[in-house]
């Protein structure tokens, strides 16, 4: 997918979550697009790692960064006890208008990923992208993987890893269920 | 203890360094970055640019130690879940407390020796595939030459090689949340000593106030924080009385890189550079092949470019010499908001358009986004005791710009009629390219 192609696609998936409730900040993002990608096989091309709250992409902490650059979004400053929500900037609605056809062929996963995660706080999203990284990455009991989880997180307790690890479980066979998953 | 050793230094007046560190220190590796200029060719725009990377190396490693002395100090542990993360000295983990300390100080001391000649300039387009300053550095950490070091001293070299780099780079590790930190605290995009380093020394050397702050605050201020937003999960931020000094730092940055850092003069010399070495070197790329790398610096580059300036038989003559002549291509166009706003690759649109009235190898075209978020968004303690995030904290943080710059350069003999030429057509340029939406 090309740069451009891909802003637009975040911005779609930006403005969804938002609609679905999310206050939308950087983590959020970070972890919607995990799933958008790792889950459902968008191909946005993101390379992810365990850091910061969970799977973290440093391309896309510089793409986000980027999009600031280029006025398609843009911080807003939430009162406590939240950090900022990204917005749609004044160059957003022109590129999403020259993308359209990305967007719609998107518009099933984007809006999958938005209605699961979008009421999500980020602690959530933590445990839920942490597990489905562990997941993909571990051929394991679930048992074994909230000890892995435990070990290099040691904030997430072994008992909120492995109900994690179910709730994502349920995630998939949802999106399995709407034929969002690669067969 | 070992025996202290002092190395007068401009920005940090001494650097004291104990008789290990002095053994890396000593090494092929790191006498090789007295040949690395900090900030490649800037130099011919900015004359005082001739600093090099072994001082700001040892810098650094001044630095993360005073960060971890701060950040270790029992009283600024205010929160359980760091105060059980983090090695302490008033407790029975004196031996962690200090293998990380040094640690950390040698993987400060360690983070640049990849730098290929003249720094970032050539970085990007001439290694293989898959390779960066990063990984030619821990290359050399794990390398049989430094082994004996780290055997000698009984430090883990994958341990040094994991904050020196840190996660973003070592692919395939990963890192505890004390590891996270640790490495935070030498690259991070927030408070990295890294940064703060080369902010100071630059803007000192250059002879330029755009990159200086009170450093001195900052690190006293600095505190491992949960992160905020509702998550436990530990990271680097500032108790209240220092965000004022966050501030100054971001701002720093922000000027350095517009001011400095992007200047387009800076960035065409590092083009033209480019240019010379894709035709200088053998397959037209740097060898990574670690005695190879070991033995090729700025001066290697420096000779090669005066004998292909003075001969039209050597390869590069003609990029050769618009460095050593100072003929630089000159700037045609750049980045400009309201072109931006009708079409999001203005600059890309241009410089097609201008390539195709003036021939390719007349102009060329240079692109440079900011990386990481900024640092903006750390959690900031209170003087209520309360954790917030520092862009709610601070509305100077969340109005700071991104630094974007779009450069169309052309050759110097044919400036004036390129620019009458865009001058005329601009318009219809950016308006009538349209980005296409094919399948992806």
């Amino acid at each position: 997918m090309k740069r451009l192609q891909r802003d637009a696609v975040l911005l779609s998936l930006l403005e969804n979550m938002w609609a679905h409730g999310s206050w939308c900040g950087e983590t959020h993002l970070q972890k919607a697009t995990y799933f958008l990608q790792e889950l459902l096989s968008v191909p946005l091309g993101f390379d992810f790692i365990l850091y910061k709250h969970g799977p973290f992409s440093f391309d896309l902490r510089d793409e986000i960064t980027a999009m600031r650059g280029d006025f398609l979004i843009k911080y807003q400053p939430q009162r406590y006890p939240y950090g900022p929500s990204l917005v749609e900037d004044v160059g957003a609605d022109r590129l999403k208008g020259i993308f359209s056809r990305t967007i719609h062929q998107y518009s099933n996963e984007v809006n999958f990923v938005a209605d699961t995660l979008g009421n999500k706080g980020v602690s959530e999203l933590e445990r839920l992208g942490t597990a489905l990284y562990f997941i993909r990455r571990q051929h394991a009991e679930y048992e074994q993987l909230a000890s892995l989880i435990h070990k290099l997180k040691p904030h997430i307790s072994p008992e909120v890893a492995q109900g994690a690890l179910q709730d994502v479980a349920e995630i998939m066979k949802m999106a399995n269920k709407a034929k969002l998953l690669d067969q | 203890m070992s025996h202290q050793q002092e190395i007068r230094d401009p920005i940090h007046n001494f650097i004291r360094l104990n008789a290990e560190e002095r053994k890396v220190l000593d090494s092929v590796p790191f006498q090789r970055l007295r040949h690395i200029h900090q900030l490649a060719l800037t130099y011919l725009l900015y004359p005082g640019a001739t600093h090099k990377r072994f001082e700001h190396s040892l810098g650094v490693m001044e630095l993360a130690g005073r960060v971890y002395d701060v950040v270790t100090d029992p009283d600024n542990l205010i929160d359980t879940s760091v105060r059980k993360l983090v090695p302490r000295k008033d407790r029975n983990d004196d031996l962690e407390y200090g293998y990380w300390r040094r640690v950390l100080r040698m993987a400060a001391l360690c983070h640049d020796l990849g730098h290929l000649p003249f720094s970032h300039a050539a970085e990007k387009d001439l290694l293989p595939d898959g390779w960066n300053h990063e990984l030619l550095t821990l290359e050399i950490i794990r390398s049989e030459g430094m082994r004996d070091i780290w055997d000698e001293i009984k430090i883990n070299p994958d341990d040094v090689a994991k904050l020196a780099i840190g996660p973003e780079n070592y692919k395939g590790k990963e890192y505890s949340d004390l590891e996270a930190i640790l490495s935070e605290i030498i690259v991070g995009e927030a408070f990295g000593v890294d940064r703060i380093d080369y902010l100071l020394r630059d803007s000192h050397h250059i002879g330029v106030a755009y990159g200086r702050f009170d450093h001195y605050r900052l690190i006293d201020s600095l505190r491992i924080l949960p992160r905020g937003n509702d998550s436990q999960e530990p990271g680097l931020g500032v108790d209240e009385g220092g965000l004022h000094s966050a501030e100054a730092l971001v701002l720093a940055r922000y000027f350095m890189f517009t001011q400095v850092y992007c200047h387009h003069v800076r960035r065409i010399y590092d083009i033209h550079l480019k240019d010379f070495l894709s035709k200088w070197l053998p397959n037209g790329q740097f060898s990574t092949e670690l005695d190879e790398h070991l033995v090729m610096t700025d001066d290697v580059i420096n000779v090669a470019l005066l004998r292909s300036a003075n001969d039209a038989e050597f390869p590069g003559h003609d990029e050769a010499k618009r460095i050593v002549r100072r003929n630089h291509f000159r700037l045609l166009y750049q980045r400009n908001p309201t072109d931006l706003v009708k079409n999001q690759d203005a600059c890309g649109a241009v410089y097609e358009a201008v390539s195709e009235i003036f021939g390719g190898d007349n102009v060329r075209f240079d692109s440079y986004r900011q990386t990481g978020g900024g640092g903006l968004d750390f959690p900031v303690l209170g003087r209520d005791g309360r954790i917030e995030s520092s862009l709610y904290m601070s509305r100077t943080l969340a109005t700071v710009p991104v630094v974007a710059e779009d450069y169309v350069f052309i050759s110097s003999e044919i400036k004036e009629d390129a620019k009458r030429w865009l001058e005329k057509n601009r318009e219809r340029i950016i308006t009538s390219t349209r980005e296409e939406d094919g399948e992806s």
